[in-house]
């Protein structure tokens, strides 16, 4: 376990290959991008190359959901698999090479009404010519009575960061696609029992990571089932299980619930700015285009169906391509005005 | 065997370049070395290799225990970074994984003396009139971790009211029992109030305050 990750902004890479960028001048950026998931840092790369002045927000977690992602297999150039923050690191050196900047902000509020854009962080306000929104998603939560009680105290989304806690110990892994079972595989190596707890009659999973969950012995499955509440004292020590074909409820005694049932787009802060759809995930066309010219979108903030490492990195790479091309049309602070609104803006 | 290979040697030396003040990193061990406490000596000392103004201070935590006590070290391994003065940061636990990027930056920011924190959060720093101990709760594996180490950190450098310290839940399960930690970063600020996860820095602050208000009301 003891390994020495450099996920920080490190040090000036040899002058030979860099491309280093200096704050502007004028305090305006090229190009910021929102988000230091792999489609952030994509984008990051491409307009590094492209010598755009770029700044990366790249909220609380470098990486976003790659970092807590225990193995990576299916991102190509990695044949023997390769760990999910490894990855991050290697995204997010590859970026700060060709001269990105990264600030670990998180974005408070934007204002796309005029330009430059002005976007608010945590912690200072910054300009913008062009925006490339890539704030991903975030883990969604059941939504039943206990689980936000007990957050922290037994409830998790983060099984490479809690599954310590659970040694010897029995816990529930909520969901049926690739992450609960990857991360209930990953929870076996402390826990003593895992179970499984799916609302359909079959998992959504990729085949291989079934026939691995279905192989190992600490492994078990309830299907048709779904959690009605999270039972505790100062910790979780239950859930209440509902069978969704036959009615019958039962308890089922635990002491950790991993909560893996899919992801909600972080797009709060651009509600009546941009451009949504009924699940909150922002509406752009095949160019990445929101309805802003010269504010881009790309990676799972606008994915709802694939949500894979490899295309929210081809869809940031198409943003910065698109950003590059908007500031070589409109090189001063000017752009399409009459264009400068979104459908229903009160959406 | 060294803790770092050369690949990370080399860029932990490029990254403290930017340290150009000098810092102290103060170890406490044992005779007989506890879990980890023979690596983080090491490591201490390894980093500490890497730039002319690093120095390594290895104490007993036996031994040396007026030491220990004058920098209230109360568990081992224990390090604790000191710049022009001592901030009250420190890292309690081997700062592994996730964790050695939060090492290396606070090493950074003690150099300097200075956060980076926001001109309001200074000013309410500036208002603290009572002690506020923070103490983080990580595992090595955990990305959401360093933020929170280094938040913490921070405001223990703004504020000689604020110490701030990296917990490392594995190596001190007594604790994790104590502090109920189940999941990480959990902060734990005076030992009442706690925060779940990476929290932005003006929550903190607001949880300092309900720790503060709770312990005068």
């Amino acid at each position: 376990m003891l390994d020495f990750k450099l996920s920080k902004p490190t040090a000036e890479p040899e002058p030979a290959e860099t491309f280093h960028i200096p704050e502007p001048a004028d305090g305006i950026y090229d190009l910021i991008i929102l988000g230091g998931g792999p489609s952030g840092m994509t984008a990051a790369i491409y307009a590094g190359r492209a010598a755009i002045k770029t700044l990366v927000l790249a909220g609380s977690m470098p990486g976003g959901q790659m970092s807590n992602t225990d193995t990576v297999e299916n991102f190509p150039g990695f044949p023997d698999s390769v760990k999910g923050a490894e990855l991050a690191m290697l995204f997010q050196r590859q970026a700060e090479r060709f001269g990105a900047r990264f600030a670990l902000e998180t974005v408070t509020a934007v204002d796309f009404s005029k330009r430059p854009f002005t976007i608010r962080t945590d912690m200072r306000e910054y300009k913008a010519r062009t925006v490339i929104v890539a704030t991903g998603a975030v883990p969604r939560l059941m939504g039943v009575p206990g689980e936000k009680t007990f957050f922290g105290r037994g409830v998790s989304t983060c099984a490479t960061c809690d599954a310590f806690f659970y040694r010897g110990k029995k816990v529930v892994v909520v969901g049926g696609g690739d992450s609960a079972l990857d991360e209930g595989i990953v929870l076996t190596r402390f826990a003593d029992q895992v179970t499984i707890i799916h609302r359909r009659d079959e998992l959504r999973a990729t085949k291989i990571y079934q026939e691995r969950a279905k192989a190992n012995p600490k492994i078990n499955f309830m299907l048709d089932s779904v959690v009605d509440e999270v039972l505790g004292d100062k910790t979780v020590t239950g859930v209440r299980v509902r069978n969704v074909k036959t009615g019958e409820t039962t308890v089922v005694d635990t002491d950790g619930v991993f909560v893996y049932i899919g992801m909600i787009p972080k797009t709060e802060m651009f509600k009546g700015q941009l451009e949504l759809d009924e699940w909150g995930y922002i509406s752009s066309d095949e160019n990445q285009n929101t309805c802003v010219p010269g504010v881009f979108v790309s990676g799972d903030v606008q994915d709802p169906y694939y949500r894979q490492v490899v295309v929210a990195a081809g869809t940031g790479a198409i943003a910065a391509m698109e950003a590059e091309k908007f500031l070589g049309e409109y090189p001063e602070l000017d752009g399409p005005e009459q264009l400068l609104y979104c459908p229903d803006p009160e959406k | 065997m060294p803790i770092l290979d050369d690949d990370v040697r080399a860029e932990v030396e490029k990254f403290l370049e930017q340290v150009e003040k000098p810092v102290k990193l103060v170890v406490f061990t044992q005779e007989f070395e506890c879990d980890y406490c023979l690596e983080t000596r090491s490591l201490v000392e390894e980093v500490a290799e890497l730039s002319e103004h690093l120095t390594a201070e290895v104490y007993d935590f036996v031994a040396d225990e007026a030491k220990a006590e004058e920098l209230g070290i109360d568990k081992i391994p224990a390090i604790a970074i000191i710049g022009e003065q001592d901030y009250g940061v420190r890292f309690y636990g081997i700062p592994s994984g996730y964790e050695f990027s939060s090492f290396l930056h606070t090493i950074h920011l003690v150099s300097e003396g200075k956060s980076e924190l926001s001109d309001a959060a200074l000013a309410a720093l500036a208002e603290l009139t009572e002690p506020v101990h923070m103490q983080v709760f990580v595992t090595p594996t955990c990305p959401y971790c360093p933020q929170a180490v280094v938040l913490a950190h921070q405001m223990a450098i703004a504020s000689p009211m604020v110490r701030g310290d990296m917990v490392e839940a594995m190596e001190f399960p007594q604790l994790s029992v104590k502090y109920q930690v189940m999941g990480v970063p959990r902060t734990v600020i005076n030992e009442t109030v706690h925060i779940e996860g990476a929290a932005p820095e003006s929550m903190v602050l607001a949880k300092v305050q309900e720790a503060l208000t709770g312990a005068a009301g």
